[in-house]
């Protein structure tokens, strides 16, 4: 027989048994359906997590402290903790250097905060500012949307995170910036004033009067830039200066206020950009190896990840119990037309049918149950994930949202799934089937010849 | 598989030596056939008579390779069928059988061209030239007209005749039919074997009916009579047009 033959028998068979063939593929549809659907929920949660981590961060960056002191508080997510037995290491050019030979780095830069007052004219903002290496910032991938980057050599230059602007405002006429988020004023100038003087700018009245003894220095920079990083807390509300600039100011800030700048025990931060998210937990391993601190988004991504994964295993396993009972659904309607049929297969038999295309007849109609079950099981998991990405979108995020970001899908069918569903369900039916057909094949063919 | 040369008139078609078939039934021993030789010819019709159970119907199934002996040899065209597997013996039967049932045995789900194209499929025949060899085997029973019927839409006769039709579409040299007409009225069985036997004699094919039913030994060249598993007697009938007018008459040949 050719398989034409084949398939063409075997859905006959099918079509003339429809109540048995539509509940024996209605079970296969129900299990792809839930599989497909428990797992775009899990894919849908993963992507909602780094979504959400996005906007912390850069998944790409890996902050690095030395293992004491430092400002290590500022990215508290999942921050890793570095060998206690090792002893203090020098967070310098020496050690940045080699963190720049570990295999996947791309960029490396120290890095300083601090908080600085600006004003251009009557207009002030109170600004969290980094200092990082001014030829680093484009290697770490912050992109301008107006105007330039950071470059080598850049002295009293800045660029603007994109949210920035909009906290100018002007103290003669409000209490404080609105964060609107329209500038009122044009960055882009090189007329910025920039001070440690928390008070400048300010109505004089509104001055503590101690604060007057401190003489703050005031210097004059130059606007260069936004960045173009929306959305994003950990570019969109911070001010990036060359580093060399920063620390000469926090010199200044401190001898003003009388205190101690200790420029000797190297870098309090570092930042180190790993080209590939795959490679991070690898770099920030040795980074660790060599006696620092580190923490990434990427800590945290993983963490929240295996989280997902975890919820998918187990709604996924909910759906595999619905397929296996589809696959019994199956074994039983074949076991069950072989039987009807002993008497047809019998005639097959004598009129000349080979045993492999009875055994071959019998596996198709299996399989073609598993087939048809996941076509139409696919069609109703996109379905269903339409309606949970609309009219169930609220109810839902509620539930599963603990990534803390604004979720827009709560399911997510790659491209793969359905296939590897598809193959899947043809497989169980195949398998289902295989039994059945064995005992149609080994079938006595006297059957048929017994006169009822 | 049948050797054309060996099927000339001198040497049977069929060779049945000593055949003995016992069947178990638990601690019991059943004879179904206790020794039977004979010896059948190309173009001959015979006939075998016998109440149920005589074991008549063991003779055809064994003859057909659906059963193996217990005892003896079936030798047809010069093939042990009985010493064939599974394999070889449905190969046997796709090429030299024919089958005709009693209950007509016709596949419920496919039309009429469709049942009379069947064991064309199974020997891989191209759909084309299946369907035309399908149209010629319906033309000939009388069928023209219905092929995209199913055969729970036409009465018994009507459906025997499809399952005639599928038995000669393949052309085999050997043609089985066991109470062909055991369903059907009188009228209907003379209509019926009427078909049955001007098919046979124009392909000059072999024809072994079993049946219950004496008026049916009428068609037949030759009747055997079968009784507790043992031949109890054989009919010659219509001598001149009998083949084996000489071996029969056992003299010079």
């Amino acid at each position: 027989m050719n398989n034409l033959d084949i398939l063409g028998l075997s859905m006959r068979n099918l079509l003339r048994r429809k109540t048995r063939s539509i509940l024996a593929v209605t079970g296969v549809i129900i299990g792809i359906c839930a599989i497909i659907a428990t797992l775009s929920i899990g894919f849908g949660l993963q992507e909602s997590f780094r979504a959400s981590l996005e906007q912390w961060g850069n998944l790409h960056l890996v902050t690095v402290y030395p293992t004491s002191g430092g400002g290590g508080g500022y990215a508290v997510v999942g921050g890793g903790s570095g060998p206690q037995d090792k002893k203090n290491v020098k967070l310098d050019e020496k050690a940045l250097n080699a963190m720049e030979k570990i295999n996947g780095v791309s960029g490396v830069s120290p890095r300083e905060d601090t908080y600085l007052t600006f004003g251009i004219g009557k207009y002030i903002a109170s600004i969290s500012v980094i200092g990082v290496r001014p030829d680093m910032i484009e290697k770490f991938n912050y992109e301008v949307q107006e105007g330039r980057n950071l470059h080598a050599g850049d002295k009293n230059v800045l660029v603007f995170g994109n949210q920035t602007p909009g906290t100018f405002y002007n103290p003669r006429k409000s209490w404080g910036s609105s964060y609107s988020g329209k500038p009122v004023v044009d960055v882009i100038t090189d007329k910025i004033v920039v001070t440690a003087d928390w008070n400048y700018g300010q109505p004089q009245r509104n001055l503590p009067t101690d604060a007057n003894k401190v003489v703050y220095k005031e210097y004059t920079f130059k606007g260069v830039g936004i960045l173009a990083n929306a959305e994003n807390y950990e570019t969109a509300y911070n001010v990036y200066i060359p580093i060399d600039v920063v620390r000469k100011i926090n010199e200044d800030k401190a001898k003003a206020e009388k205190q101690r700048y200790d420029k000797t025990s190297g870098y309090r931060q570092a930042m180190v950009f790993v080209d590939n998210i795959e490679d991070v937990k690898r770099v920030s391993d040795t980074i660790r190896e060599m006696g620092f601190q580190t923490s990434s988004m990427n800590d945290a991504l993983e963490t929240m990840q295996n989280q997902a994964r975890m919820i998918q295993m187990i709604l996924g396993g909910i759906g595999a119990i619905s397929l296996l009972v589809a696959a019994l659904g199956i074994t039983n309607t074949m076991i069950m037309s072989i039987y009807e049929r002993t008497k047809e297969i019998g005639v097959m038999k004598v009129i000349g049918a080979n045993l492999p295309d009875i055994r071959k007849l019998f596996l198709v109609e299996a399989a073609i149950i598993g087939f048809v079950g996941g076509l139409a099981g696919i069609g109703l998991s996109y379905l269903l994930s339409l309606l949970m990405n609309t009219a169930l979108l609220p109810a839902l995020s509620s539930i599963l949202n603990s990534g803390g970001g604004e979720v827009t899908r709560i399911s997510i069918i790659p491209l793969w799934l359905p296939l590897a569903a598809l193959g899947f369900s043809t497989a169980i039916g195949v398998l289902s089937g295989y039994s059945p057909a064995r005992r149609a094949m080994n079938m006595s063919a006297l059957e048929s010849l017994r006169n009822e | 598989m049948v050797d054309e040369k060996s099927a000339d008139l001198r040497k049977p078609l069929i060779e049945v030596k000593h055949v003995r078939k016992v069947y178990r039934m638990g601690e019991e021993k059943v004879v179904a056939l206790d020794d039977v030789s004979l010896d059948i010819y190309k173009g001959e019709i015979v006939c075998f008579l016998g109440t149920s159970g005589s074991g008549k119907s063991t003779f055809l199934n064994m003859v057909a390779g659906l059963e193996k002996p217990t005892k003896g040899e079936i030798i047809v065209g010069g093939v042990k069928v009985h010493k064939l597997n599974e394999e070889m013996v449905t190969l046997f039967r796709q090429k030299n059988v024919g089958f005709i049932f009693q209950s007509y045995n016709l596949l419920p789900m496919l039309t009429t061209l469709e049942n009379i194209s069947l064991p064309l499929v199974f020997r891989n025949v191209d759909k084309r030239k299946r369907d035309a060899m399908a149209k010629e085997a319906m033309r000939a029973v009388g069928l023209k007209g219905y092929e995209r019927r199913r055969p729970s839409q036409m009465s018994g006769g009507q459906q025997q005749r499809v399952g005639i039709a599928r038995a000669i579409v393949g052309k085999p040299k050997i043609i089985f039919a066991d109470e062909p007409t055991g369903n059907l009225d009188s009228h209907t069985t003379q209509e019926v074997m009427e078909i049955i036997v001007n098919m046979v004699r124009e392909n000059n094919q072999t024809l072994i009916i079993v049946t219950h039913d004496r008026t049916i030994s009428e068609y037949a060249d030759r009747v055997i009579t079968i009784q507790d598993g043992n031949i109890l007697g054989i009919e010659v009938k219509g001598v001149a047009k009998n083949p084996l007018k000489e071996s029969v008459g056992g003299s010079n040949g």
